[in-house]
């Protein structure tokens, strides 16, 4: 039978290896992805991804189990994230431009089912304003929406992540859609 | 029309309303253009949003698990020095240092009556405070360099 996830991670707060080997296996992509999303660069989110799985094997133990552990794992990759961030804020805006040229490509997975190239490219074009327009975003709302929308969490669950009440995330959320839409409606 | 269910439009749309505030704000979408509309809009939006999920750059996994390891191999060394009871004048120190920025931070001054700015200035008060304290305890840390070498030195033996 499959342990659950949060059963491994108590084996991982026991030093069970291999228990770490699994959670590792399971949750590295998902990891990677969000904080190459927040982050948009590939180095730092390389960093914070590696650092959440040491803090992991550090501090299971402090996993309470009452939460699942995918929301407490995100928040221990968000928190880097956030912390990265301001650390490395002055040497960002230096560095943005290389990393942007280097970038992950827009619009890899699963394009709009389109037959006419035209249209498509359109297509193409507001998505990736609109993808810049969410970089652009506040914070908390910008991390609503990856979480949402990307991570597929519901807002019970962003609410858990963020440790804020669900009232909140939808303000969040709303107030970003908002203004994501003015950025569709004005092309 | 006197409450638009603004922020409720969203967890309507994906379905996670509780029974009675689906049906409230349903009831309101029957008479609200408005609201209809922007529902519409957000739902469009939001399936818009989740095809169109920017793919991360590919990653050499091999690579990243190797430097995993020696991270955590370099990090435990350290580990054991973290578990260790907290010395008697390192936590008093510790705990003045808290006192005072807990002073110095003062009460949180919420600037409004909306939930998102109050959680917002609490959040932000709290992350700041955390930053604060890891450079704390990295000035604790380099204090300690002379214990954790010779920690460094009992795992080695102990393992080896
Ligand atoms: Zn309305």
């Amino acid at each position: 039978m499959e342990l659950s996830d949060e059963a491994l991670c108590r084996r991982v707060a026991e030093r069970d290896e291999a228990a770490f080997d699994l959670l590792v296996e399971r949750y590295r992509e998902r990891a990677w992805r969000l904080a190459w999303s927040v982050l948009r660069h590939a180095e730092d989110a390389r960093d914070v991804t590696q650092e959440a799985f040491v803090r992991l094997y550090e501090a299971a133990g402090s996993f309470g189990g009452r939460a699942r552990f995918s929301t407490w794992f995100y928040r221990v990759v968000l928190n880097l994230c956030l912390d990265h961030r301001r650390r490395n804020r002055w040497w960002r805006l230096w560095a943005r431009d290389e990393d942007e040229a280097q970038g992950g490509g827009l619009l890899e997975r699963q394009p709009a089912p389109s037959h006419d190239p035209v249209d498509q490219l359109g297509r193409e074009q507001t998505m990736s304003a609109l993808w810049a327009a969410v970089d652009r975003l506040a914070p908390r709302q910008r991390a609503t929406v990856l979480l949402s929308v990307q991570e597929e969490l519901s807002t019970a669950e962003i609410a858990t992540v963020l440790k804020c009440s669900e009232a909140t995330v939808r303000v969040h959320l709303h107030r970003a859609l908002k203004t994501l839409r003015q950025t569709v409606e004005r092309r | 029309m006197a409450n638009h269910p603004d922020s409720d439009l969203v967890p309507y749309v994906r379905g996670e309303l509780a029974p009675a505030d689906r049906e409230r704000v349903a009831r309101h979408l029957e008479d609200c253009p408005e609201c209809r509309e922007d529902a519409t809009a957000v739902r469009a939006l939001l399936e818009n949003l989740a095809r169109s999920v920017p793919a991360p750059p590919p990653i050499h996994w091999g690579r990243w698990r190797a430097e995993l390891r020696a991270r955590l191999d370099g990090r435990r060394g350290r580990h054991a020095w973290w578990w260790r009871p907290v010395p008697l004048a390192l936590s008093a120190s510790l705990a003045g240092v808290l006192l005072v920025l807990a002073i110095l931070g003062g009460p949180p001054r919420p600037t409004g009556s909306d939930p998102a700015s109050v959680e917002e200035v609490l959040l932000g008060r709290r992350l700041e405070l955390l930053r604060q304290l890891s450079l704390v305890e990295r000035l604790d840390l380099l204090e300690d360099l002379d214990i954790i070498g010779q920690l460094d030195r009992l795992t080695a033996t102990s393992e080896g």
